[in-house]
């Protein structure tokens, strides 16, 4: 096969660091794959793909060893502007990497930077836009597209250079489930279809299972593993050991090994796991889970027949009835614009209703001031930079009790208990910039918490986090539950919450389509599919087993599954 | 909300028609003009104008009306000052000794020509308002951007200003969450004096700036993978061209400055007691 | 620290390629900070009646732009920043042409303050341009319109304050203040440098309102304690801003612009 990039003992640190990012990195791309670099935070999996089209080191600086090469030229000697044309890059953030006012100057940006004749520009974007199904919206401005919408675009962007090879930097990340599907489809026609060779960083460990020829595992800067989907995510405990997730199908029957049932391989997507099954199913007997206790007290925010309609006419919440009971830990999913974010801002009193009302204990907030609220209920947005306003952790933290007047000795005791209970006692001078992503949420929990609210909201935690970033928040979310607040969630990854989440609300098109317990609502496909998500893989593992069984399998994790079957 | 307005008014008015460049000298002249006359008469038809060529060319009435509502106070107030105490100036504009007084409060009279005076200047900056979105409201803006370079204006100058458009409706989108969460940490900006405001308000700007300088290491990056360089050397997908049209446009205004200024300085056109001696 | 692995790979020389920029500022840092200065015009602040508009919050950061682009980098990024507040947002700008002009300046001013003996063109130019500014406008108010010098001086306190501090040592000495690394003399470097800034560019743009408004001594005597205050007011927050900032900054490591002083 030919060969279109080839890496060959790269190494690189960055200028001010102290250690090698990448160490003796040897790899060879070849034309028309589909290559996925997965790995935990920190491994060098972006500074690897910018290697490919020059800005490592060209942009940075630094020490480099070793030669990279792409489409025959050496990325070193060339200048960026040059290997651009060989090499198109999509990077995580949506909003940053599109610059013009529309869409076809969008894509035109780039080969107006390289001269080209305005009527191949012309026939270039019909035909980018024609690849990444966009034809039609040539004139629209970038704020109006989807985030799916957005990272189309900016692969069409990439894609007008006619590139040998195209690098996407965790594509997805940002997007919801819809969008993620968009991005995934479009690649995978762009690599099955038009042979284009693709370089993905991706945690998107389903997806990747599905679509990649081959997966590089990498660690600390090198490549500890590289192989096919099949070898590489079947390997679960190795997974584990580099902080990584496997697909849940292979987890889920990994599992089932470990009971001592033989399997010849460990699927690693789902059209391969539903089909060994029917193997298996003499060893399922009965499905055992167990539910926590339920909770029965106070009703504690209420909302009723609660209305909303933005003030250019859209109806962004319909007759929304909601009890949510002290001590509960509520998981919100639904679509992008289905209404979960202009819920909870009816919650914090951020929006006030246009029918129907709010209460807390009680008492309507229409009574109650924004800053009153705040006392009761917290909220953490997705984005904890936005929320970070002070230049120490400490004078942060204390931040809210100094505006809402509490007297300096009782603001001083529940500064210190919050920065413990959230382990930053030791961070208290820093400046909160300086920390990492995960320090920084912590920093902004911890300043929550010092208001002492009874209810705490996360608004899509887990989004642009990998595994190990997830896993971190969420633990602090059931720390927060054992403390005895009431949780909320808001989030996309199904298949990270069974561990957590109590009670699920499924919100589609301004309504509430669904109030039900986890392993009801999971198991509840048709209503899911209405606001376009889709159960986790276990939960289909699960329902396929009950189909093959006849015994009901509502079944939520792949521990699950794996203690229902016994040789 | 804003960029909406800008597509809303693309539609087909003969003004959205004529080349940017054209429009900018529109734009010059009547600013020039506007700033040159003083009497209430000529820069009240001139505003009236405008305002009528806005309204034509699909400006809509309540963005006009905003204006107008924003500006209404600082306009009460000009005429009442301008009408109680520009005394000597006026009387020197008009060459009168004594003023036509038409109300009497404590010793202070509002005079007729103190009020003309205040109008005309209402009229002198309204129309250098109005002025713009008819110049800029009507263009499309990748048609504004090529004919800002044909005009010499160096492509990084004209790339900042159509990013900044892109940019800043996601900025303002970050700083209302922003303003969110300082409410839901106590902050209640309404009920606060003057000097809290200002500690309050710095400390919007401050996330605001920093997670913006953090996004502006990205877009090198991806300005560096798009081969930018900044350099005035490239083709582009939008058009500018003159057409006869465009040139009869820009030839009627620039003929049009020179005999406002002409009628102004030999004839006294415009000046400020012109007409209502 | 050793490293944790010896490279393999040959060494390869590095070149670095330049970031496109204007005057040693990267083109990236200036459309954001443009935009942010859009972003913040839309939020008012309190009526300035000089000019006739509300004084928007981005009045208070313009100086700031000037210290972290350097002055033709944070020029461009506040003329432009604010060219887009002004057609979008115009009932904030009071006169376009005006507001865009006096946020150039502003930044202009500001980030050449740094400059010493070996950029004297530029700080000399401004000191003789302001020198015309003083003549023009004094000229046009005390001896066309009639009012009164002590009436004058009196309400062009900013603008003669900050001339003499930017004329003086004071200059340099506010601008080293800013570059360090107490952010107690950070704040008072910024709070200083505001002032003057602001209060130079103040000048300039009377000198051109003035001529259009030709405000009557009743006008003046209203004006005397307002100026002053909403200055302090923006020294204030343009103070708190910049000392925020420039603490974040450090704090993240940022790659700085060629110019910036901070």
């Amino acid at each position: 096969m030919e060969i279109i990039a080839k890496l060959d003992k790269v190494s690189y640190i960055y200028e001010n660091c102290q250690d090698l990012v990448l160490k003796n990195i040897s790899l060879d791309i070849y034309k028309g794959e589909f290559l996925g670099i997965i790995g935990p935070t920190g491994a060098g999996k972006t500074t690897l793909s910018l290697v490919l089209n020059g800005i490592v080191p060209q942009f940075y600086g630094g020490r480099f060893f070793g030669y990279a090469e792409v489409a025959g030229l050496d990325t070193l000697t060339n200048p960026v502007s040059k290997l651009s044309r060989y090499v198109g890059a999509v990077f995580e953030d949506p909003e940053t990497q599109l610059l013009a006012t529309s869409v076809e100057n969008e894509i035109a940006f780039t080969l107006e930077n390289l001269c080209l004749p305005r009527e191949e520009i012309l026939a270039r974007i019909a035909r980018a836009l024609a690849a990444v199904r966009l034809e039609g919206m040539e004139k629209k401005q970038p704020n109006e597209l989807s985030g799916g919408q957005k990272q189309r675009l900016a692969i069409a962007s990439a894609l007008a250079l006619q590139p040998a090879l195209l690098i996407l930097d965790e594509p997805t990340s940002q997007l919801d489930p819809v969008g993620s599907q968009e991005v995934f489809a479009t690649v995978k026609e762009l690599n099955r279809i038009l042979g284009m060779t693709i370089v993905m960083v991706s945690h998107a460990a389903e997806e990747m299972a599905q679509q990649a020829d081959r997966l590089a595992i990498l660690e600390a800067g090198a490549i500890s593993a590289l192989g096919s989907p099949n070898q590489i995510y079947s390997q679960i405990e190795q997974l584990e050991r580099a902080s990584l997730r496997a697909p849940q199908v292979a987890k889920t029957f990994w599992a089932i090994n470990s009971r001592g049932i033989a399997l010849e391989k460990i699927p690693v997507t789902l059209e391969t796991g539903l089909a060994i099954l029917p193997s298996l199913t003499s060893y399922y007997h009965r499905p055992v889970w167990q539910d926590p206790p339920s909770i029965n007290s106070n009703i504690l925010l209420k909302a009723e027949n609660l209305s909303y309609t933005h003030s250019n006419g859209t109806e962004a919440l319909k007759n929304i009835s909601l009890d949510i009971c002290s001590g509960e830990y509520l998981l919100i999913i639904g679509q992008n614009g289905a209404g979960k974010t202009t819920l909870v801002k009816h919650f914090l009193k951020l929006l006030s209703p246009t029918k129907g009302s709010v209460s807390l204990k009680g008492i309507s907030l229409e009574n109650l001031s924004t800053s009153e609220l705040a006392l009761s209920i917290g909220y953490v947005a997705q984005n904890p930079d936005n929320q970070i306003f002070n230049s120490t952790v400490e004078k942060e933290v204390s931040f809210a009790l100094t505006n809402l007047g509490y007297p300096a000795k009782e603001i001083k005791e529940k500064t210190c208990q919050s920065l413990e209970s959230m382990g930053l006692l030791e961070a208290r001078n820093l400046h909160p910039l300086s920390l990492s992503k995960g320090d920084r949420a912590r920093v902004v929990i911890a300043a929550i918490l010092s208001m002492d609210p009874e209810i705490i909201i996360f608004d899509e935690p887990t989004t642009g986090q990998d595994y190990q970033g997830a896993k971190a928040i969420l633990e602090m979310t059931r720390q927060l539950h054992q403390m005895g607040k009431t949780v909320i969630v808001i989030t996309h990854h199904l298949y990270l919450m069974p561990e957590y989440a109590q009670r699920v609300v499924v919100m589609g098109q301004a309504r509430i389509l669904l109030d039900a317990p986890i392993r009801q609502a999971y198991h509840e496909s048709e209503i899911l599919a209405k606001t376009y998500l889709v159960p986790p893989q276990e939960v289909l593992l699960a329902q396929e087993l009950a189909r093959l069984s006849g015994i009901p399998s509502p079944l939520l994790t792949s521990a699950e599954i794996a203690a229902s079957f016994d040789l | 909300m804003y960029n909406s307005l800008w597509q809303a008014t693309q539609k087909n008015s003969l003004i959205s028609w004529l080349d940017f460049r054209s429009k900018l000298v529109m734009v010059i002249v009547i600013t020039l003009i506007a700033f040159t006359w003083e009497s209430p008469i000529t820069s009240g038809i001139l505003t009236i104008l405008v305002a009528l060529a806005c309204l034509f060319s699909g400006i809509k009435l309540n963005y006009l009306a905003t204006i107008l509502k924003f500006m209404l106070p600082f306009y009460l107030f000009l005429l009442l000052t301008m009408g109680f105490f520009n005394v000597e100036q006026v009387k020197v504009l008009t060459n009168k000794s004594e003023l036509t007084a038409l109300l009497s409060i404590k010793g202070f009279n509002l005079t007729l020509e103190g009020i003309l005076y205040g109008l005309s200047v209402i009229f002198k900056t309204l129309t250098m308002i109005l002025v713009i979105p008819l110049g800029i409201f009507t263009t499309d803006l990748n048609q504004m951007i090529v004919g800002l370079t044909k005009i010499k204006v160096p492509y990084k100058i004209v790339f900042i200003f159509s990013s900044t458009l892109r940019l800043f409706p996601l900025l303002a989108q970050e700083l209302e969450g922003i303003i969110d969460a300082q409410k839901l940490r106590g902050l209640s900006i309404e009920k606060m004096g003057l000097l809290r405001k200002a500690r309050v308000y710095a400390a919007i700007a401050i996330p605001l700036i920093l997670n913006a300088m953090v996004k502006s290491q990205k877009m090198e990056i991806v300005l560096q993978t798009k081969a930018f360089s900044g350099d005035n050397n490239r083709t582009y997908l939008s058009e500018s061209k003159l057409s006869e049209i465009d040139y009869a446009f820009i030839i009627f205004f620039i003929v049009l400055l020179i005999v406002v200024l002409v009628l102004y300085v030999v004839f006294g056109v415009g000046k400020f007691w012109w007409l209502l001696k | 620290m050793p490293w944790t692995v010896i490279p393999e790979g040959e060494e390869r020389q590095v070149k670095i390629v330049n970031s496109s920029s204007i005057d040693g500022t990267p083109i990236a840092y200036i459309v954001v900070l443009s935009a942010i200065v859009t972003a913040l015009s839309f939020i008012p602040f309190s009526i300035v009646l000089g000019s006739g508009g509300s004084m928007p919050l981005s009045q208070g950061v313009f100086p700031l732009l000037g210290w972290l682009l350097g002055p033709i980098g944070g020029a461009i990024a506040s003329a432009i920043g604010s060219m887009v507040g002004a057609f979008l947002a115009p009932y904030t700008a009071g006169i376009p042409i005006v507001s865009v002009l006096g946020a150039t300046v502003s930044s202009f001013i500001a980030g050449i303050m740094i400059y010493g003996k070996g950029r004297r063109g530029s700080w000399l130019f401004l000191i003789v341009l302001f020198l015309l500014a003083f003549y023009i406008y004094g000229n046009r108010a005390i001896v066309q319109n009639g009012i009164p010098v002590n009436i004058f001086l009196a309400g062009n306190f900013i603008e003669l304050s900050s001339f003499l501090l930017f004329i003086l040592p004071t200059r340099r000495r506010f601008a080293c203040w800013i570059g360090d690394s107490n952010l107690a003399l950070v704040a008072l470097g910024l709070f200083a440098g505001t002032w003057i800034a602001s209060g130079l560019s103040h000048l300039c743009l009377a000198t051109i309102t003035y001529s259009i408004f030709n405000w009557p001594k009743e006008v003046w005597l209203a004006l005397i304690p307002i100026i002053p205050f909403e200055n302090l007011i923006r020294s204030l927050v343009g103070s708190a801003i910049g000392t925020g900032v420039i603490a974040g900054l450090r704090a993240i490591s940022l790659v700085r612009s060629a110019e910036a002083i901070y």
